[in-house]
């Protein structure tokens, strides 16, 4: 019998939600247009138009050695051409962002390739060749992984996502990337990492609560889904540690 | 320094205040007789990028703006998160009690009592201020910074 995967446990809605994030076979549903250019901007890793700046020659004409291993690994567009490796950085508000570290870093992995995660409390980077990059983080921003308001892209000084939201709805943000307009469309006036953009970037409206709670991927008591409430989410972890613990002490049996 | 005879309390809203609506709370609290010291407390808002690629650059911010706290500017160097209040009596925080209830009408916030100033010098206090170090201002400002305490208008 072929192996499903189960993605992981628990019978919430927050559960559920992380399951259909994990599952590459469920297409996310798409929220907001964020173009091409929008994203090269956020980024700030190269100018818009400009040439991807390689690290490598293209691989076609490397003259790669005799290699099984090459010979069983497709290699992704970026690492055909060579790129730069380049990265983008999250940071999600525990207020009911959709996504969060962890979250982010399994569905990367089932979702994504030829990347390098790196999972922190409060953020979350992710380092690959650059025009793969692009395309994933056209994929992040425009999909129901990211809300204008509660996640963003810090490239630096991440400090927010465990802070009272700003009176606007906003999460905190030192370096105020972006703004929430008057039109109620949220602005990206910085990129990543806090320099000013020549123009404006439009990542849409803030979605309202109702649809962030349905939507979240972490467990809160105060405004959204205990995890106590999770009783077979907890039974997985309290296995877990059971398991762990009990072979730290090499069991016979 | 605080005196233990002092009572204090801290106004926490569930949301960071903008500078304007800091402004009218704050305004609102100045009206309020009895308020010994005050401390406008929240994460900062540097002038200058302080880590990063990006280092060293400018930071403009909203949020980091001058307000007017009765007939004196105070420079926001802070997102408001809570405002810590010594009065001279308990009476006084049942007054704020009162001023906060009609205040915050969108926002829930809580208002505690305890102590939540420095009781006595810090080490670095007293590397910065030395021995002779003026107790009133011990625990108001970060001794790391330049510049000191606003002195609003006393209404006695």
């Amino acid at each position: 019998m072929a192996y499903t995967p189960q993605y992981g446990p628990g019978t919430s809605v927050i559960a559920e939600n992380r399951r259909k994030q994990m599952n590459p076979n469920n297409k996310l549903e798409k929220v907001r247009d964020v173009t091409d250019e929008d994203v090269v901007l956020i980024l700030g890793h190269r100018a818009p138009g400009a040439a991807y700046p390689t690290a490598h020659p293209p691989l076609a004409e490397a003259g790669e050695p005799d290699c099984p291993i090459r010979k069983i690994v497709t290699p992704t567009e970026g690492a055909k051409a060579g790129d730069r490796v380049r990265y983008i950085q999250f940071t999600d508000s525990m207020f009911n962002a959709p996504s969060q570290p962890y979250q982010r870093t399994y569905t990367y992995c089932y979702r994504f390739r030829g990347i390098d995660p790196g999972t922190l409390s409060g953020r979350q980077i992710v380092e690959c060749r650059e025009r793969d990059l692009e395309g994933y983080s056209k994929f992040l921003m425009e999909t129901e992984m990211f809300d204008s308001a509660r996640c963003s892209v810090r490239g630096a000084t991440v400090h927010g996502h465990s802070l009272r939201l700003a009176e606007d709805g906003m999460m905190f943000d030192m370096l105020q990337r972006c703004l929430l307009m008057g039109d109620g469309n949220v602005k990206y006036v910085k990129n990543q990492i806090g320099e000013p953009l020549d123009r404006e970037v439009n990542v849409g409206k803030p979605m309202d609560e109702a649809w962030l709670k349905a939507h979240s991927t972490i467990f809160h008591s105060l405004v959204g889904v205990p995890y106590r409430d999770d009783q077979e989410y907890v039974e997985y972890v309290q296995r877990i540690h059971s398991l762990r613990t009990k072979y730290g002490f090499m069991p016979k049996e | 320094m605080t005196e233990a005879s002092y009572p204090q309390c801290r106004i926490v809203p569930l949301r960071m205040l903008k500078p304007e609506t800091a402004e009218r709370l704050l305004n609102a609290i100045g009206k309020v007789c009895g308020i010994r010291r005050m401390l406008v407390n929240g994460p900062r808002l540097p002038a200058t990028v302080p880590y990063g690629p990006a280092r060293g650059a400018p930071n403009p911010h909203t949020a980091r703006r001058i307000i007017k706290v009765g007939d004196t500017e105070v420079e926001l160097q802070v997102q408001v998160g809570q405002i810590v209040l010594e009065v001279e009596d308990e009476g006084v925080i049942e007054e704020v009690r009162i001023v906060c209830d009609e205040f915050f009408t969108e926002i829930p916030y809580t208002l505690q009592e305890g102590i939540f100033m420095k009781t006595k010098p810090s080490l670095v206090d007293y590397a910065k201020y030395g021995p002779e170090a003026d107790e009133a201002m011990i625990g108001l400002m970060d001794p790391g910074k330049k510049g000191g305490p606003v002195i609003l208008q006393g209404l006695k």
